[in-house]
């Protein structure tokens, strides 16, 4: 018997990397997934490779149309949710003084705002006793050169959780906060030498993640075993951010 | 096929509460798991309750001869351990104020020197990969009134996670820290009034007191493959108590 089993869940972003992962594995305990991306074809991908128990909707998370249309469907299709994975979200590199208006809004417009509509379009479907994981960042708590609005939008999630918690508590909806370190995805293997050997040397093991270590940690928090675990800022990392 | 299959785990404080329910589940996924507790009866009830692959030796996790004749009896009957959850630990409350040397040794001793000594004396034995689990207090992040010396004692040992697994990690051992919010357990019990549990119970997103079994199931992650890429970190297992 899996961990999800019978359980939905709803994955932003979740036709490539750490969030495909976990949608491979919560389909593995059992669970139905709707997974998201902005690209027809990566998203045809994904939905292939899960191979069973899974939807594919096309949509881009900061457009509020495109959430509507997320949740339209997995409200026809299965009437609730029970776990939503807010981990759509993708970091661009400007350092304070070359910041314009339109990286800052891209930032912001996607992973604060963009998580916020989510997470309110699905409460409507999302059962009492539910899970809601946001995606993150320990470049949040390291401050990266370059990584500063990425970092900062970041850091809102982590608030976003300890407020929304409050909220929801009456519904014991639990709501955590997932922040990956870094982990060999598509995103990272386009990382040049010199940079991915830099965050290496700061990983205690020197490897980094694999997608599949962070899905782990995914399940754990989408699962009943972490029943008594809320408003955490969980660090995915190999220790990188505790030394 | 369990998710400790074949792995040997040394729990101390294994004989009550959270310790011993973590000490059930590792075994029902398969490791052979070696609890301590100070009192032969309370232990020997807890092995009956565990039931098999599994070893009782009494000792005071703050006396190092009790701690050696505990590894000795690992090393003899195992020769490894996988697994080391250091959870010994006990808090008086008492203000500033009224602190006395026994009861700042007695915390200091058992929390602190007890767990240093515990994982110093396990790391002969242990097995490259391994996993070291320390249990906290959300005491430590909430300053609750009179469990000042209790809180500081638990917060060092957040700082020995960061600086072993520096120090371990040529050996692939992770160090991390399950920091339990207020658990429905015997400890609980003796040392809270109900007005005390009342008041912790309001601090408590959804009301009520964790069970044993929940620390138990975060225990195993952080015990198990499921955290390998999760390491020095500080495990609020609180229910959100810390968080808001």
């Amino acid at each position: 018997m899996g961990k999800l089993e019978g359980k939905v869940a709803v994955i932003t972003g979740g036709s490539s990397g750490l969030a495909l992962e976990s949608a491979k594995r919560f389909v593995d305990e059992g669970a139905y997934v709707f997974i998201t991306g902005r690209g027809q074809e990566q998203l045809d991908q994904a939905v292939r490779l899960i191979g069973r128990n899974v939807t594919g909707v096309r949509g881009d998370a900061a457009k509020l149309d495109d959430l509507d249309h997320l949740f339209d469907t997995v409200k026809r299709e299965k009437g609730e949710i029970d776990i939503l994975f807010a981990s759509a979200g993708k970091g661009e590199a400007a350092q304070l003084s070359e910041v314009t208006e339109q990286h800052f809004d891209r930032e912001f417009g996607l992973i604060v705002r963009g998580t916020l509509f989510t997470a309110q379009k699905a409460l409507p479907l999302i059962n009492d006793g539910g899970s809601i994981i946001l995606t993150g960042s320990v470049a949040s708590v390291k401050g990266f050169p370059g990584f500063g609005v990425y970092a900062a939008s970041k850091a809102a999630l982590r608030s976003f959780a300890r407020t929304w918690l409050n909220e929801l508590k009456g519904r014991k909806i639990r709501v955590n906060v997932l922040s990956p370190g870094q982990v060999d995805t598509p995103d990272s293997q386009r990382l040049d030498k010199a940079t991915r050997e830099m965050f290496e040397s700061l990983i205690p093991r020197g490897k980094m993640g694999r997608p599949e270590e962070i899905a782990a940690a995914a399940l754990f928090l989408a699962s009943d075993d972490s029943s008594y675990v809320n408003g955490m800022d969980f660090a995915v990392d190999g220790g990188f951010s505790a030394i | 096929m369990g998710k400790l299959e074949g792995k040997v785990a040394v729990i101390t404080g294994g004989s009550s509460g959270m310790a011993l329910a973590s000490a059930k589940r590792f075994v029902e996924e398969g490791a052979y798991v070696f609890i301590t507790g100070r009192r032969q009866e309370q232990l020997d009830e807890a092995v009956k309750a565990i039931n098999r692959n599994v070893t009782g030796v009494r000792g005071d996790a703050a006396n190092l001869d009790d701690l050696d004749r505990l590894f000795d009896t690992v090393k003899r009957e195992k020769g490894k351990i996988d697994i080391l959850f250091a959870s010994a630990g006990k808090g008086e409350p008492l203000p500033l104020g009224q602190i006395t040397e026994e009861h700042f040794d007695a915390a200091f001793d058992l929390n602190v020197r007890g767990t240093l000594f515990t994982v110093q004396k396990a790391l002969p034995l242990f097995s490259d990969g391994g996993s070291i689990i320390m249990t906290g207090s959300n005491a430590s992040a909430k300053g609750f009134p009179g469990f000042g010396v209790y809180a500081a004692s638990k917060l060092a040992l957040r700082s020995f996670a960061r600086t072993w697994l520096n120090e371990l990690k040529g050996r692939q051992i992770r160090v991390n820290l399950l920091v339990p919010g207020a658990v429905t357990s015997p400890m609980q019990e003796e040392v809270l009034t109900k007005e005390a549990r009342e008041f912790f119970e309001s601090l408590i997103p959804r009301g009520t007191m964790g069970q044993p079994d929940e620390i138990a199931r975060v225990a195993l992650f952080l015990a198990s493959d499921d955290s390998s890429y999760v390491n020095g970190v500080e495990l609020f297992v609180d229910g959100g108590m810390t968080a808001v």
